[in-house]
């Protein structure tokens, strides 16, 4: 047994992925628990606590950047260590630089945490960090590109598996993003201010942050999907060139989308209208991407009712159908003149982010920690249990969003039989109340789930080690 | 940069873009679909993730 | 050979992403920054920007407003809509937010949006608002923000922000020639507000004669985040336009 683990080992580096799993798994639960504590703070302001680090405006970053970049990031670089190894056999290249991207990875979350509660922010959604840790990012970046690539090069399989190209496609259109919409000129060593302004700055950001989401949130996790679904349902996926149109389709069409987050605004109406059409547009291969992955499981039905990481895997993209379907209805400017600036944009971002992205974590993790630690799960049934309370937890979160994003939206643009304002802006906000205990509610059910999903995979982790010890101990013997 | 200001004219660049990346979209589906052995060999790599089964079995 | 063709492969597979993922950036944003009309030209009648930089104190109001993540729940962008016109008045330009590095347009209000709040409140209003919003609006759910009352305001560095800020754009005049430049464009006695060499002499002085924090003796946080919510959307005086003559750069 110990011969077989140091060939594994000499064959893939799983060290790396290890790491990568069991930080995803922590992130996960700290991003979430801060989201949990911003969404009672919206509906118990006295959470605030007159403390300047933990006002919502300080922690909303924290809650973005840890699950996002620490839960998602770390979900990403460890699922792609695995994916491009196993699909090139061969090898990681560069274990050290490999080593790198993980350390200077999580210095990243951790010092952008730490920064955003001290008030260093660039003001800008989803891209907060203070410069100092945007240089850092771009050179782990760098560094990723090089593994991942270096990999990829040195593979004995001649042809490049379709869920590295959405990899792929995530690194290099993260690093353009990163670099070009936090170009500043710095006055302090955690201070700087925007090379754009106003309208030109603005278009930048959102085509920086509908990107982050296409590229980052999705691309990225479709390439997850491609893997991870057929190898849990022990079938290939339904059509390999779809996938390939599925691919071009998706990365092309997405950059032209960001200025639907502009609707309405001072930028030139043709930016606007020119996104909007094309976030219809991109509607068919997101559409074309879910169902070459559900129909992967065409013929073997009966793995939703029996396994139930093909259950978080499936949803996951029911999620994503339904969030992609829904981000082009939004993109409509008549639509978007009623949902823009309520909480209607939260639920539909949060029905992508917990939906999709972390179900189909939740799903490739449980896949993949058991193969890494060379075990079973601890506990099977408390990955269904974990799978229920995800579900009820996300429902209660968006239908509390659609119910207060449209009631907000409609009161707004209330008016009385004399033509004034029907309601005062305030009068709205304490209409929310009801819904924002609803949403914390529901993001607590989903927090829940993730802190099951943690101990059962601390215990599998445990598990595994100790029979990696047993098996060394009775060779040595 | 005078020439520039041509693609900011809505009457110019829509049916240009509109032609260029009609055709690609064209000749990535000729590519895709229009040869029944190109789609036999492309359909082919949709197996590559269990290439390495025997990994698996040897892990447990 | 066989290796060779490998490489070409992964590196045609880089190419051609790239090529994808960039079509779509570039035809957005490019143009954007060679149309002259994106942005409104807004003057007077004797021809002077109405749109100015921020004052030292403003600025460094701004600076705290994006500190404390105001953006996260207060938009700055008010959309073209009847019902908008009456809750906050005139849609906004982009020539207002052309000194705004970074912008602040936001993209959700949890609490109102703030492009026009200037003047609409008292100092007074503001202080007590921002130290203790349900004491002046109990459904509020904003946070109480009372150390900005306590904190002294840190300008020891204002020279350096607005000689960052003059690099990416904003006309803060560091010599002569362009203070003179200012003159012609936003008149004395703005241009003499944008005085690099004079950033910490003119924020002291404004704090001191707005007295935006009731308090005389000390420069705090407070005094430059009421300086700046005072400022937002009162450049532009849409008096002295017709309400098509915003339309044609739309």
């Amino acid at each position: 047994m110990a011969t077989t683990n140091v060939v594994t080992n000499e064959q893939y580096n799983y060290d790396i992925v290890r790491k990568f799993t069991i930080m995803t798994l922590v992130w996960g639960a700290v991003g979430m628990l801060v989201g949990v504590y911003i969404a009672s703070e919206l509906a118990f302001p006295f959470l605030n606590l007159d403390t300047p680090y933990i006002t919502f405006g300080r922690l909303r970053p924290v809650h973005t950047g840890a699950v996002i970049f620490g839960f998602g990031g770390s979900a990403l670089f460890a699922t792609s260590y695995y994916v491009v190894q196993r699909t090139c056999q061969a090898r990681l290249f560069g274990d050290g630089l490999a080593n790198f991207t993980f350390w200077g990875w999580q210095a990243i979350i951790v010092l952008a945490a730490l920064g955003h509660v001290m008030g260093y922010s660039q003001g800008r959604e989803y891209a907060e960090m203070a410069w100092p840790v945007d240089v850092l990012i771009a050179v782990v970046w760098v560094a990723y590109a090089a593994v991942f690539i270096g990999t990829i090069m040195k593979r004995k399989q001649p042809h490049i598996y379709v869920a590295n190209w959405f990899y792929l496609a995530f690194i290099l259109a993260t690093a353009l993003l990163h670099i070009f919409n936090n170009l500043a000129i710095p006055y302090s060593l955690t201070g700087s201010y925007s090379l754009f302004s106003g309208a030109q700055d603005a278009m930048t950001q959102w085509w920086y942050g509908h990107n982050a989401v296409g590229f980052f949130l999705t691309a990225a996790f479709l390439g997850m999907m491609y893997y991870f679904v057929p190898k849990q349902a022990g079938r290939p996926v339904y059509s390999y060139r779809l996938s390939i149109i599925h691919f071009w389709a998706l990365i092309f069409l997405y950059m032209w989308a960001g200025s639907h987050h502009l609707h309405w605004t001072a930028i030139p109406d043709w930016t606007s209208t020119l996104a909007a059409t094309f976030s219809i547009m991109l509607l068919l291969p997101s559409w074309g991407g879910m169902i070459n992955g559900i129909m992967t499981l065409s013929g073997a039905w009966e793995k939703l009712r029996t396994d139930p990481i093909m259950r978080f895997l499936i949803v996951s993209l029911s999620f994503y159908g339904m969030s992609t379907f829904e981000g082009p209805m939004m993109s409509l400017k008549d639509v978007n003149a009623l949902s823009h600036y309520t909480d209607w944009t939260v639920g539909h971002v949060h029905s992508g982010a917990l939906g999709w992205v972390a179900m189909i974590t939740f799903g490739a993790m449980y896949h993949l920690v058991p193969r890494l630690w060379n075990t079973q799960i601890h506990n099977p049934k408390l990955i269904n249990v974990h799978f229920w309370l995800a579900t009820i937890g996300i429902l209660l979160y968006i239908v509390a969003m659609w119910i207060s994003g449209i009631m907000q939206g409609l009161m707004w643009r209330a008016f009385d039989d004399f033509g004034n304002l029907q309601y005062s802006f305030v009068e709205t906000v304490a209409a929310m109340f009801p819904f924002y205990v609803m949403r914390a509610l529901g993001g607590a059910f989903f927090l829940t789930g993730m802190v099951i999903m943690c101990y059962n995979m601390f215990r599998t982790i445990r598990k595994g080690n100790a029979n990696v010890a047993a098996s060394i101990a009775t060779a040595a013997a | 940069m005078e020439w520039l200001m041509w693609f900011t004219q809505f009457e110019n660049t829509k049916p240009l873009a509109l032609v260029i990346f009609f055709t690609v979209f064209c000749a990535v589906l000729f590519y895709v679909f229009g040869s029944r052995q190109r789609g036999a060999r492309l359909e082919s790599y949709k197996n590559m993730p269990f290439l390495d089964e025997h990994q698996d079995v040897k892990g447990n | 050979m066989k290796h060779d063709k490998i490489e070409r492969n992964i590196g045609l597979m880089v190419v051609l992403t790239m090529l994808a993922i960039s079509a779509g950036g570039l035809v957005e944003i490019i143009p954007l920054f060679f149309i002259k009309d994106t942005v409104e030209v807004v003057k007077t009648a004797d021809g002077k920007d109405m749109v100015r930089p921020y004052t030292p104190l403003e600025q460094l109001g701004r600076d705290i407003y994006v500190r404390e993540g105001c953006y996260t729940c207060h938009s700055q962008m008010i959309r073209p809509f009847r019902d908008e016109a009456l809750r906050y008045g005139h849609y906004s330009l982009a020539a207002e937010s052309k000194y705004d590095h970074p912008f602040q347009w936001g993209s959700k209000r949890t609490g109102p949006d703030l492009a026009r709040v200037g003047g609409k409140y008292s100092n007074d209003w503001h202080v007590q608002h921002l130290n203790a919003p349900r004491s002046m609006v109990p459904e509020s759910v904003m946070p109480n923000y009372p150390w900005l009352l306590e904190n002294r305001l840190d300008y020891s560095n204002v020279t350096q922000r607005m000689s960052a800020l003059r690099m990416v754009g904003v006309p803060y005049s560091s010599n002569e020639a362009e203070y003179k430049r200012n003159v012609d464009t936003f008149g004395e006695d703005v241009a003499n507000t944008l005085r690099i060499e004079k950033g910490e002499e003119n924020l002291i002085k404004q704090a001191g004669t707005g007295n935006f924090d009731n308090n005389k003796s000390d420069v705090t946080e407070m005094d430059a985040l009421v300086a700046y919510l005072q400022v937002l959307g009162t450049m532009v005086d849409f008096k002295q336009f017709d309400d098509d003559y915003f339309a044609k750069f739309r």
